[in-house]
């Protein structure tokens, strides 16, 4: 049985609020024997279970069995969940939308511009968080102010800050992107790109990577899952967080600190140096990041991440496989070379062979996964039922256990939610929705 | 396909008969109309080849090369481009798009016409001085920002004599003309990074000899612009030393603060990016 509805049917009166659970239990009342289910509306307040005294289990007049009356068995098939209200929500100018995404620092949700009609990007920040994380609010500073001097078509764009006092919150309003390359990767069998799409990624990061060297700024963290993408399929590196602009008139590029991820850091970093080449950190996490994307594995691996650290700091990497071919293979090691020195830089990377060639059309191009079951292949907008919502007639979806357990057994993949509904109405409520949708052709658009 | 009959010529023909079209172009003699007739259509088979249609696949990679071949051995590409303003309107659209595909055609890590183009520079400056000719720059524009891409002909444009002539495009009278040249100038100068730190450095005192006049230009348009990619040059890392050269002349220095006391907002904003440079060392 699903964990998350144990937690719901035990639970006492007002269950904790939890945000991950989108979905309140709108009543659970269906025995076995009883082929009609029940649905009860207005729950005195929102995520909340509805308890009905005995009184009116008596009114409902089931032929119960008195000894069952302790424990029902309830079939995941009855048990209905109605999708939360979407109430319009606006922050300035732009329209909430869903969730994308969540991380340490809060979330990550998709936005409207009410006044352009683009898809944007927000990341949420509560000050209250921030401050938990070691260095929260200097590397945030340190982000907002890299982000607005930084424009380039492989590099994130800020469009907006705003503050809220009140909440004691952070919005950063970004261009919007449908996927994370990560989990584009495990979503992807063999955790690998064919080497076109490898290539392509590739080339963009290089782009990337260019800009901000020219720029004095050196990333520090790139990693599959700094990585984004848009539905055209440009790439876009992200999080500066732990980023570092480099003084304008040093002609060298020396950098003291390096707090990226484990996996991706250079021997110099692992073996802890005082100080070390900025931009070659980022030529040996992209290396990572490349080898990463070909292989599906990592150059160097190790049960935690002391013995990580170890195994990287002794810098004997596990051979890019021959089944890479030459040029890649070369590339790879040449990319991971123990001495910073000897690694090449963006324009050496650039001339070299296997990114000069166009590499052969192979079959199995991977596409960006849709997030959850609510969200479709085409990626529109989750911005859009709650502009239907505040503008048509009020629309809700309803699902069955069974569904949401179908859902997350196959992987997230979606699978039309095949409601089994007793009563005819929200089918009926449903194809409105569906419809509705159809009349804002606009909105699909942005 | 009955309907499209013509396309069954062989690329050979086809070339052929394109480079008599054009040469009959060129005398400009009576039948000069016909020509140019026979210009657009042998155009449009050949765009047709490399592109496909609404309703035909591009040709096979055999047949593309055959064509790309052809095109060398008798030098059509040139011959296209110094009559360009002979082409009639549609035609010259055609010849850019065919320029810039058989361009980015690839073998391997080779690219064939890059190559090509190196060994007939020619090319190139015929194609910066169509800038020359209002109903060709455009076409000319495409043509050479694609070219741009490549390192080895950027190399060739930038250590050329003619690229000084950039100085002059950019400030024309006709706006068209002189936005696309500057993207084409700014694309030579910022899109590869090592390559245009060598050349500024080796060349430096001509080159900001030049751009000095730019930034000094009567025309509003051409020093904002001219003083934005100024201090986008300077700001990159890559031109380091040139950044350092720049700075230590005084006159800079003043020539900056004048800027920043210009009526216009957006020129006093870009000032103050390189003045800031200045001040900061």
């Amino acid at each position: 049985m699903d964990p998350r509805m144990c937690r719901k049917i035990s639970s006492s009166e007002s269950l904790p609020e939890d945000e991950n659970v989108e979905y309140e239990v709108s009543n659970i009342m269906a025995p076995q024997e009883s082929e009609e289910n029940f649905l009860i509306e207005g729950s005195p307040e929102p995520n909340s279970v509805t308890w009905l005294d005995d009184d009116q289990i008596d009114e409902l007049d089931l032929n119960l069995d008195q000894t069952n009356l302790l424990f029902h068995r309830v079939d995941s098939a009855d048990i209905i969940y109605r999708s939360k209200k979407k109430k319009c929500k606006m922050v300035g100018k732009y329209v909430m939308g869903d969730v994308l995404g969540e991380g340490s620092y809060g979330k990550v949700k998709e936005m409207l511009d009410s006044e352009s009609l683009c898809r944007r990007a927000v990341k949420i920040l509560k000050k209250r968080k921030l401050r938990r994380i070691p260095n929260g609010e200097q590397n945030v500073q340190r982000e907002i102010q890299l982000l607005r001097i930084l424009r380039h078509k492989n590099v994130i764009e800020l469009v907006d800050v705003m503050y809220n006092d009140e909440k004691q919150k952070m919005y950063l309003v970004m261009e919007f992107c449908v996927g994370v390359l990560q989990d584009m990767l495990e979503a992807s069998p063999g955790k690998k790109f064919p080497q076109k799409q490898a290539h392509n990624y590739f080339t963009q990061l290089l782009d990337g990577l260019e800009y901000l060297h020219g720029q004095g700024v050196v990333h520090k963290d790139i990693k599959p899952g700094n990585l984004l993408l848009t539905l055209d399929q440009t790439l876009k590196i992200t999080d500066f967080g732990v980023a570092e602009a480099l003084d304008m008139f040093s002609p060298e590029d020396t950098c003291y600190t390096g707090q990226g991820s484990p996996a991706f850091q250079p021997p110099e970093i692992a073996n802890g140096a005082e100080q070390f080449s900025g931009t070659k950190v980022d030529i040996w996490s992209s290396g990572v990041t490349l080898y990463n994307m070909t292989t599906g594995r990592y150059p160097y691996e190790g049960d935690n991440v002391y013995r990580l650290l170890e195994a990287i700091g002794r810098g004997e990497p596990a051979p890019p496989p021959p089944a890479l071919g030459p040029a890649l293979g070369a590339l790879l090691t040449h990319m991971l070379k123990r001495d910073p020195a000897l690694r090449p830089s963006v324009h050496q990377i650039k001339r070299h062979a296997w990114v000069q060639a166009q590499p052969p059309l192979e079959p199995g191009e991977r596409f960006i996964q849709p997030r959850s079951r609510r969200s479709d292949e085409l990626h529109t907008s989750t911005v859009i039922p709650y502009l239907v919502e505040r503008h048509y007639a009020s629309a809700q979806e309803y699902f069955t256990e069974r569904d949401l357990r179908n859902d997350m057994g196959e992987g997230g993949s979606r699978t039309m939610s095949t409601a089994e509904l007793s009563d005819g109405e929200s089918t009926q409520q449903k194809r409105r929705w569906h419809s509705s949708c159809g009349r804002l052709p606009s909105c699909r658009l942005t | 396909m009955p309907l499209f009959g013509k396309s069954q010529k062989s690329p050979a023909e086809l070339v052929r008969s394109l480079k008599d079209a054009v040469t009959a172009l060129e005398r400009g003699d009576k039948k000069a109309e016909k020509a140019q007739e026979d210009v657009s259509k042998n155009l449009v088979l050949i765009k047709n080849m490399l592109y496909g249609t609404s309703d035909a696949e591009p040709q096979t990679d055999i047949i593309v090369a055959q064509l790309a071949q052809e095109l060398y051995n008798t030098n059509l590409l040139l011959l296209l481009i110094q009559n360009l303003s002979r082409i009639d309107f549609e035609g010259k659209k055609d010849v850019a798009q065919v320029f810039n595909n058989v361009l980015r055609r690839q073998i391997g890590t080779r690219s064939p016409t890059v190559e090509y183009i190196c060994t007939k520079p020619e090319i190139l400056f015929t194609l910066m001085s169509g800038y020359e000719h209002q109903e060709i720059a455009s076409n000319c524009g495409t043509m050479l920002r694609e070219c741009a891409r490549y390192e080895a002909l950027a190399k060739i444009m930038l250590y050329s004599d003619d690229f000084y002539n950039f100085f002059r495009y950019v400030e024309v009278s006709t706006f068209d003309i002189a936005s696309d040249a500057f993207s084409t100038f700014k694309e030579l100068l910022t899109r590869h990074k090592m390559l245009c730190a060598e050349f500024l450095e080796a060349n430096y005192d001509k080159v900001f000899s030049h751009y000095q006049r730019l930034l000094n230009s009567e025309n509003y348009v051409t020093r904002r612009q001219s003083l934005k990619l100024l201090g986008e040059l300077l700001l990159d890392r890559h031109n380091f030393s040139i950044m350092t050269r720049y700075i230590t002349n005084p006159d800079n220095l003043k020539l900056m603060m004048n800027m920043l006391k210009e009526k216009s907002r957006n020129i006093q904003f870009e000032a103050f990016h390189v003045f800031k440079v200045c001040v900061i060392n």
